[in-house]
C-alpha cells in the first residue's frame, strides 16, 4: 500500500518538477501554476505514505534511514510550497523540488516500506532526535537553495550579460535574507538534533560519541553553520562567502544520511 | 462602418501634432460637435503628445472619412494639403486593428511603452461620459484595453529597458528588495546626472546626496531634487552609507578609485553597493567591479542592456501582433453576429409581409370561414414561415461564428429579395432594431408560441 502510494507520489513529483522548471524558464505562468499544484499533490502523497507506514507498523514512522530520507524530501517539498505559494519565491522551483525528488527517490530505491529486516527503534528520545534533525536539515536545504540562487544571481550581475537570469531570480537582497532566515531556523534544530543524538547514543551504546559518518558529518556541518553565523553577527560577513559556506554545510549535513542507509 | 482618422509621430511633425491636438478640457465639446456636424453615431478622440486620432462609427463608410477629415481641418485650422499629406485613414477591420495596436503600444514611438494604455483608457472614459460611445465603440474599446493588458503580461513587451536611466533603475531593482526609501550619492551635478537621478527618484529613491567640485552647483541640484549637498572632499564618507552611487562628472581621470570603495566596504557590513557610471570618460575605476558586493555598470554596459531590451521588445512585438490577429478576428465575429439581428428581423418581416399579402389575396374565397377558422389559417401561415426560415437562420448564425457571415448575408438578400434600402439596418444594428418596429417581432413571437 505504502509502496504504491509512494510510486504515484514520485511520478507526480517528477511531473511537477518538469512543469515548474519549464514554467519558470519559459515564463509560462500557467505551466508554473500547474507545476505548483502537481507538486502539492505529490507532497500530500509523500506525507501520506509516511502516515501509512506509521499506521502499518503501529509506530512513529521515522525509524530508519530510508524513512528519514522520505520525511526529509517531504519536508523540503513542503517548505518549497510555502516559499512558492506564500512568499512568491518562484525561482526556488528550479532547486528545491529536484533536491526533494532526489531524497524521496533514494528513499524509494533503498526500499522504504519494506522494513521487515530493518531494526525498529521507537524510543521517545530517538523519535524526538530523528524528527528534530530531519526538520533541521530540511530548513538547511532551503538555505542551500537560496544560497545557490544567490551565487547564480551574483554571477550574472558580475558578468553583466545574463539579463534573463537577472530578471528571473528574486533580488540579491531577498535571496541573502531568505537564506539567512532558513539558517536561523535550521541551525538550532541541527544543534538540538546532534545533542539528542548524543543523549540517545550514550543511553543505548553507553558512549557519547561514535566515529561514524552519521556522527562526524553533522558535526562538521554544525561547525560550518556556526562559522557563518558568527561571521555574520560579529563581522557583518554576508553575500557570496556566506552562500558558498551554506552550500558546503548542507552537503556535509546530507552526508550524514549516507551513514544511515548503508 | 468604423472610421479612424488621425496623425501620429510618423505621419506628422511635432509642430503639426501640437496644432492638431485637442486640449483635454475641449474633448467633450469636440465630441458633441462631431456628432452634430457629421453623420457619426459614435465618436472617440485620442489626443496625446504623439498622436491625434478620431474614431467614429457611422452608417456610411467612405464619405465618413471625408467628413471627419473636414471636421479636423475646420476644428484645428488645417489646410487641405496638410490633411492630405499627414492624415491617415483606417476603416472597418483596419481601424479595429489600428486601435488594438495603439492600445498595445505597437504604434508608439518607443515600442511597447505603457503610458498609451492609460491615455486610451482616459479617452474612452471621457467619450463615455460625454455620451458619445455606443454598443460598437464600447465593445471595441473594452476589448482593446483588455487585450492590451494581456499582451503586456504574456509577451513582456514593456518589461525590457529602453533607456540608460531605465536600465540602471531596472538593475537596481534586481539587487535591492524595494527602491522606496533607498539612498543614493550623486557625484557631479551635470544634466545627465540630474536626468538619471530624477528617474531614480521617480522609482522611490528619496534619500539623495549630491556632491560636486563646485559646491554651489551641488546645492542647486540637491535643492531641485529635494536632497542634500555635501562638500566634494567629504563624499567618501557617504560611501559607507548609501545603496547607490551615480557618477557623471566631467573629470578626465577617475574620481572614485578602488581604494575609496575598498575602505568603505568593511563598514558596510556586506550590504551590496550599486555604482552607475554614466560619465565619459569614466569616473570610476573599472576594477571597483571586482570588489565583493560591489556592482559597477558604466554607460556601455547599460547601453548593451538597452540594445538587448529593444531587441527583446521587437521579438515581443511579433508575438503581440500574432495575438492581435486573433483578437481582431474575434471582434469581427462579434460584429458579424451582432449585425445578424436586424438581418434576421428583416427576413421575418419580409416573409410575414408576403404571407399577409397572400392571405389578403385569398380573402374573398376565405369569406365563408368562421373567425376561429380564419385565425387557424393565419396561424398556419405564420408557422409555415417559421419552419421554412429555421434552417437558413441556424446556418447563418453558425457562419457568423466562423466569421463568414458577410457573403451569406448578401446571398440571402438576393434569394429572398430583401432590398438594401429597407435593410441598411444590417450595417447598424441598434437603429435597425428600433426601426424594425413591433410588427414582425410580434409575428415571430406568435409563430414561436404556436
Amino acid at each position: 500500500m505504502a509502496r504504491v502510494l509512494l510510486t504515484v507520489a514520485l511520478i507526480l513529483h517528477l511531473a511537477g518538477v518538469v512543469f515548474a522548471a519549464l514554467g519558470e524558464l519559459r515564463h509560462r505562468a500557467s505551466l508554473s501554476r500547474a507545476g505548483g499544484f502537481v507538486l502539492l499533490a505529490a507532497n500530500a502523497g509523500e506525507l501520506l505514505t509516511l502516515i501509512v507506514l506509521g499506521v502499518t507498523a503501529g509506530a512513529f514512522p521515522l525509524r530508519n534511514g530510508p524513512e528519514y530520507l522520505l520525511a526529509l524530501g517531504g519536508f523540503v517539498l513542503t517548505l518549497h510550497l510555502v516559499l512558492w505559494f506564500r512568499l512568491q519565491v518562484r525561482a526556488a522551483a528550479l532547486v528545491l523540488p529536484p533536491v526533494a525528488l532526489l531524497m524521496v527517490l533514494s528513499a524509494y530505491l533503498f526500499s522504504v516500506g519494506d522494513t521487515q529486516d530493518l531494526p525498529l527503534q521507537t524510543e521517545g528520545w530517538f523519535v524526538f532526535h530523528t524528527s528534530i534533525a530531519t526538520a533541521g536539515v530540511a530548513a538547511l536545504a532551503v538555505s542551500f537553495a537560496m544560497s545557490l540562487l544567490f551565487l547564480v544571481k551574483e554571477r550574472a550581475l558580475k558578468n553583466k550579460r545574463s539579463l534573463r537570469v537577472l530578471a528571473m531570480l528574486p533580488t540579491l537582497e531577498a535571496l541573502d535574507r531568505l537564506g539567512f532566515q532558513a539558517l536561523l531556523y535550521g541551525f538550532p534544530l541541527l544543534t538540538l538534533g546532534i545533542a539528542t543524538g548524543m543523549v540517545y547514543s550514550s543511553a543505548v551504546h553507553n558512549r557519547l560519541w561514535i566515529w561514524g559518518p552519521k556522527e562526524i558529518f553533522p558535526v562538521i556541518a554544525w561547525a560550518v553553520f556556526a562559522g557563518i553565523l558568527w561571521a555574520r553577527f560579529a563581522r557583518g560577513v554576508r553575500g557570496r562567502r556566506s552562500a558558498i559556506l551554506a552550500i558546503a554545510g548542507f552537503a556535509f549535513a546530507l552526508l550524514a544520511f549516507v551513514g544511515m542507509v548503508r | 462602418m468604423l472610421t479612424l482618422v488621425g496623425m501620429n509621430h510618423r505621419s506628422a511633425s511635432l509642430e503639426l501634432r501640437e496644432r492638431a491636438c485637442f486640449a483635454e478640457g475641449d474633448v467633450p465639446a469636440a465630441l458633441s460637435r462631431i456628432r452634430e456636424s457629421t453623420s457619426a453615431t459614435e465618436a472617440l478622440i485620442l489626443a496625446t503628445c504623439n498622436r491625434v486620432e478620431i474614431l467614429t462609427r457611422a452608417k456610411d463608410g467612405p464619405s465618413m472619412a471625408a467628413e471627419i477629415r473636414g471636421f479636423l481641418a475646420k476644428e484645428r485650422g488645417l489646410d487641405d494639403e496638410t490633411i492630405e499629406r499627414h492624415v491617415y485613414v483606417h476603416q472597418g477591420l483596419h481601424a479595429v486593428r489600428h486601435v488594438f495596436s495603439v492600445a498595445c503600444g505597437l504604434d508608439s514611438m518607443v515600442l511597447g511603452e505603457p503610458q498609451i494604455l492609460g491615455q486610451l483608457k482616459k479617452a474612452y472614459a471621457t467619450a463615455r461620459e460625454a455620451g458619445s460611445t455606443g454598443p460598437v465603440l464600447d465593445r471595441l474599446l473594452q476589448h482593446a484595453l483588455s487585450t492590451a493588458k494581456r499582451v503586456r503580461t504574456t509577451t513582456g513587451i514593456s518589461r525590457h529597458a529602453v533607456s540608460v536611466a531605465y536600465a540602471a533603475a531596472n538593475l537596481a531593482r534586481t539587487i535591492f528588495d524595494d527602491l522606496t526609501g533607498r539612498s543614493a550619492l550623486l557625484l557631479g551635478a551635470g544634466k545627465m546626472t540630474e536626468l538619471a537621478a530624477k528617474h531614480l527618484a521617480s522609482q522611490g529613491v528619496t534619500d539623495l546626496t549630491v556632491t560636486n567640485r563646485t559646491y554651489a552647483r551641488a546645492e542647486t541640484l540637491a535643492e531641485s531634487l529635494g536632497g542634500k549637498a555635501v562638500p566634494w572632499d567629504d563624499f567618501t564618507r557617504e560611501l559607507t552609507r548609501v545603496d547607490i552611487v551615480l557618477t557623471g562628472t566631467a573629470a578626465a581621470t577617475p574620481v572614485l578609485t578602488k581604494e575609496h570603495v575598498r575602505r568603505a566596504i568593511r563598514a558596510r557590513r556586506g550590504r551590496p553597493l550599486f555604482i552607475v557610471d554614466i560619465a565619459v570618460p569614466r569616473d570610476v575605476e573599472p576594477s571597483v567591479h571586482d570588489l565583493p558586493g560591489v556592482y559597477l555598470y558604466d554607460v556601455d554596459d547599460l547601453q548593451d542592456i538597452v540594445d538587448e531590451g529593444l531587441a527583446e521588445r521587437r521579438v515581443a512585438a511579433e508575438e503581440a501582433k500574432r495575438m492581435l490577429d486573433i483578437e481582431v478576428l474575434g471582434f469581427d465575429r462579434w460584429r458579424q453576429s451582432a449585425d445578424l439581428g436586424p438581418m434576421i428581423a428583416a427576413l421575418y418581416e419580409h416573409l410575414h409581409h408576403v404571407g399577409h399579402v397572400e392571405v389578403e389575396r385569398y380573402g374573398r374565397r376565405l369569406q365563408s370561414l368562421t373567425a376561429e377558422q380564419r385565425e387557424i389559417v393565419l396561424d398556419l401561415t405564420r408557422s409555415l414561415i417559421q419552419k421554412v426560415l429555421h434552417t437558413p437562420i441556424v446556418s447563418l448564425k453558425s457562419a457568423a461564428e466562423r466569421g463568414e457571415a458577410g457573403p451569406r448575408v448578401a446571398l440571402y438578400r438576393e434569394i429572398f429579395g430583401i432590398d438594401h434600402g429597407r435593410t441598411h439596418a444590417i450595417e447598424d444594428s441598434k437603429e435597425a432594431a428600433d426601426e424594425a418596429g413591433p410588427g414582425p417581432t410580434h409575428a415571430i413571437q406568435g409563430g414561436k408560441e404556436d
